[in-house]
């Protein structure tokens, strides 16, 4: 069992003033990519974060890509670890959570 | 609050739902046939679907690397791959169609590996092919076809709409004449008007809890045309790989293609005790076999007890180099090496779900059953009947794409057009928004798909049989009386919330589910991609026949149909017996 705090960015438009970051604890049988502990946190610890569930997973769309730890990267193609921090791009207008407009 | 009221509304001549590789053939061929079209995709159009994820190669007899190869023979390997029952009408559009379709591709500017004299480089993948003829580019085959119909759909600035998932098609009389869709980003409901509507909606690869799809590929399609009215044809026939990485987890489902690199001789895969096996599944004894016989071999071998930890079987690293795999599939082997899979010990494969080789019933127009209603690619049913050749499906979404794209403009600029009812437009809008009025009292939606998936798996999935099937569908239809209705999410947030997505998911899924699964046990043979251990032998006397699938009268009933089906002489018994 891996035991991971991962921090995801929170915003949402219609009622926050501003963006906040959020620790979540999660565990799993082995390591995850980032997506996939975007989604386990989805699926077992909070139903109200808003992500992007349409992309390829092979690292191959692009539609994935998120600022991990600062650096922009695809998350299908990263491992998580403990400590990190995920975000969506900069400048990008937020709808809400780790879902930005697209171009 | 759950209330009739839409968003929205929107006219169009072509609605194309879907925005894979089907899609923005289907658009581009419909804007080019005069008709103004709008695409939408759950995902980010032209960037959603599997053809972006397409590796190995299409097939394509232009007869360069054998020249006794033509459409005619690629005929005669696509009714034999279908064990009998893919549409001759069809098969036979798909194979002749072909050469024409990748011209226009390549007139798009994708580009193709060539050898040294200027000709696409053709190999041979298995078995199935009787020459040479895949069409290949380094290992990432379906990034050229992605980003060249991108570009001429960004040249003729066809409409489209990211991350709008429909829920139901609208239909004025027989025809249909539009659609619901939830906007997932603006949380609305947008009603659209169309005079006609092309499915390229993919697959249902979510339905199984490993597969090589992408996580949105959940049927919406088939439970959407089924719902409108349309048949549906060879569902029963879900294509299981056996070459799918099963860990590390970060990997799992992903296709690894080594098959297509193993010299004559080779062993590919071993049991937990050492031992090869694929040869003792294979009715001619072959150590590599046609590809759905890999998950039949994995799965024995699981349930005697010579699985791997992971519930699967052993590549070994001895039958193909490494120094092959870098060469032949860079990208492949690059990606599972960043995840930690070394490339040079044993590693752990198994089955998941690949595809649907039936779908949306189309006749020669890719028009399904109901006027003004076309399909293309893994959602239509025809071409492939009981199970699709390697290389088959990006051909399909050429050929067919052009297809249904210039009749579906034809048939919209006939006129005619039908209007929605108001009531059936505030009925299904209801629906639609009750979830965010529901009492958070019954299960999440992925809890519910959880459930499913493992069904699927247990009892609709390689090997099937009588009992599994008839508990699997009662229970099907207990979550669908039970579950469904209690069904809440996490929150009631229009905005960006995907649980309010994944309800009205899951609810399509369960619907094909239990179509898919009633077909599975009508069909007491076994044959092509479809396998029940109680009736193991192919059947040819009482088999040779399409399961037509469609809502009777009563609107939670489906009626399953079966239908003679003549292959011609291409199909012969001896070769089919693989099965």
């Amino acid at each position: 069992m891996e035991k991971l705090n991962i921090t995801l960015y929170r915003f949402d438009p219609s009622c926050d003033d501003k963006p906040r970051m959020q620790g979540y604890d999660i565990e799993s049988d082995g390591p995850l990519s980032v997506l996939q502990a975007i989604r386990h946190v989805y699926h077992k610890v909070d139903g109200t974060l808003s992500f992007r569930n349409s992309d390829c997973r092979r690292g191959v769309c692009g539609i994935c890509s998120m600022m991990i730890n600062g650096r922009r990267q695809l998350t299908c193609m990263c491992l998580a670890t403990d400590g990190m921090t995920v975000e969506p791009p900069p400048n990008r207008t937020i709808v809400k959570d780790l879902v930005f407009e697209t171009d | 609050m759950s209330d009739g009221r839409v968003d929205r509304t929107i006219e169009t001549d072509v609605l194309v739902i879907g925005g894979g590789g089907g899609g923005l053939r289907a658009a581009v061929a419909a804007h080019d046939a005069g008709a103004r079209v709008l695409v939408l995709s759950k995902g980010i159009v032209g960037k959603s679907g599997l053809t972006q994820t397409a590796v190995t190669g299409f097939q394509v007899a232009f007869g360069y690397a054998d020249p006794r190869d033509n459409p005619e023979v690629h005929y005669g390997d696509t009714i034999r791959g279908g064990y009998g029952l893919a549409d001759p009408e069809l098969a036979r559009i798909f194979c002749d169609e072909a050469i024409a379709a990748v011209e226009d591709i390549e007139s798009f500017g994708a580009r193709f590996d060539r050898e040294e004299d200027g000709k696409l480089i053709q190999r041979k993948l298995d078995s199935s092919q009787t020459y040479p003829r895949s069409i290949k580019k380094g290992d990432s085959l379906g990034t050229p076809i992605m980003q060249a119909l991108r570009r001429e759909m960004n040249k003729r600035e066809v409409p489209r709409m990211h991350e709008m998932l429909v829920t139901k098609l609208l239909k004025d009389g027989d025809r249909v004449c539009g659609a619901i869709a939830l906007d997932f980003q603006k949380g609305e409901i947008v009603e659209i008007h169309a005079g006609a509507i092309i499915m390229a909606t993919g697959g249902a690869g979510e339905l199984f809890p490993v597969h090589s799809n992408t996580p949105d590929s959940t049927g919406d399609g088939y439970a959407l045309a089924l719902n409108a009215g349309a048949d549906l044809v060879d569902i029963e026939f879900l294509l299981m790989l056996g070459h799918a990485v099963l860990h590390p987890a970060t990997v799992r489902g992903v296709l690894f293609t080594f098959q297509y690199l193993l010299t004559k001789g080779a062993k590919p895969l071993f049991n937990s005790e050492g031992e090869s096996f694929l040869s003792n599944y294979d009715p001619e004894g072959n150590d590599n076999p046609a590809r759905h016989i890999y998950a039949r071999a994995v799965y024995g071998e699981v349930r005697e007890g010579r699985g791997s930890p992971h519930g699967g079987a052993f590549f070994d690293p001895g039958s193909v180099s490494h120094e092959t795999l870098m060469d032949s599939l860079p990208s492949q082997t690059k990606y599972l090496e960043k995840f930690g899979v070394d490339m040079t010990q044993p590693i752990e494969v198994g089955a998941a779900a690949h595809y649907v080789c039936g779908g949306i019933k189309i006749n020669t127009q890719s028009q399904s059953t109901v006027p003004g209603l076309f399909a293309v690619g893994e959602c239509s049913g025809g071409p492939h009947g009981a199970g699709r050749i390697g290389g088959n499906s990006l051909t399909e979404i050429l050929v067919f794409g052009k297809r249904a794209g210039a009749e579906a403009a034809a048939f919209a600029n006939a006129g005619n057009t039908g209007s929605p009812s108001s009531d059936e437009v505030a009925s299904e809008a209801s629906r639609v928004t009750s979830y965010l009025s529901r009492e958070r009292t019954g299960p999440r939606p992925n809890v519910i798909k959880t459930h499913l998936q493992k069904l699927m798996n247990d009892y609709v999935g390689v090997v099937r049989n009588d009992e599994g099937l008839r508990e699997t569908i009662t229970e099907f239809e207990r979550i669908e009386r039970e579950d469904l209705p209690t069904m809440s999410m996490a929150e009631d947030n229009r905005i960006g919330n995907y649980d309010w997505i994944e309800a009205l998911e899951v609810t399509a899924m369960i619907r094909f589910a239990r179509a898919m699964a009633g077909a599975a046990l009508l069909r007491t043979e076994s044959r092509g991609a479809h396998y029940r251990e109680d009736y193991p032998e192919l059947d040819d006397k009482n088999w040779l026949q399409n399961i037509v699938i469609h809502h009777s009268a009563n609107q939670d009933a489906l009626a399953f149909e079966t239908r003679e089906c003549t292959p011609g002489p291409e199909y012969t018994a001896s070769l089919a017996e693989a099965g």
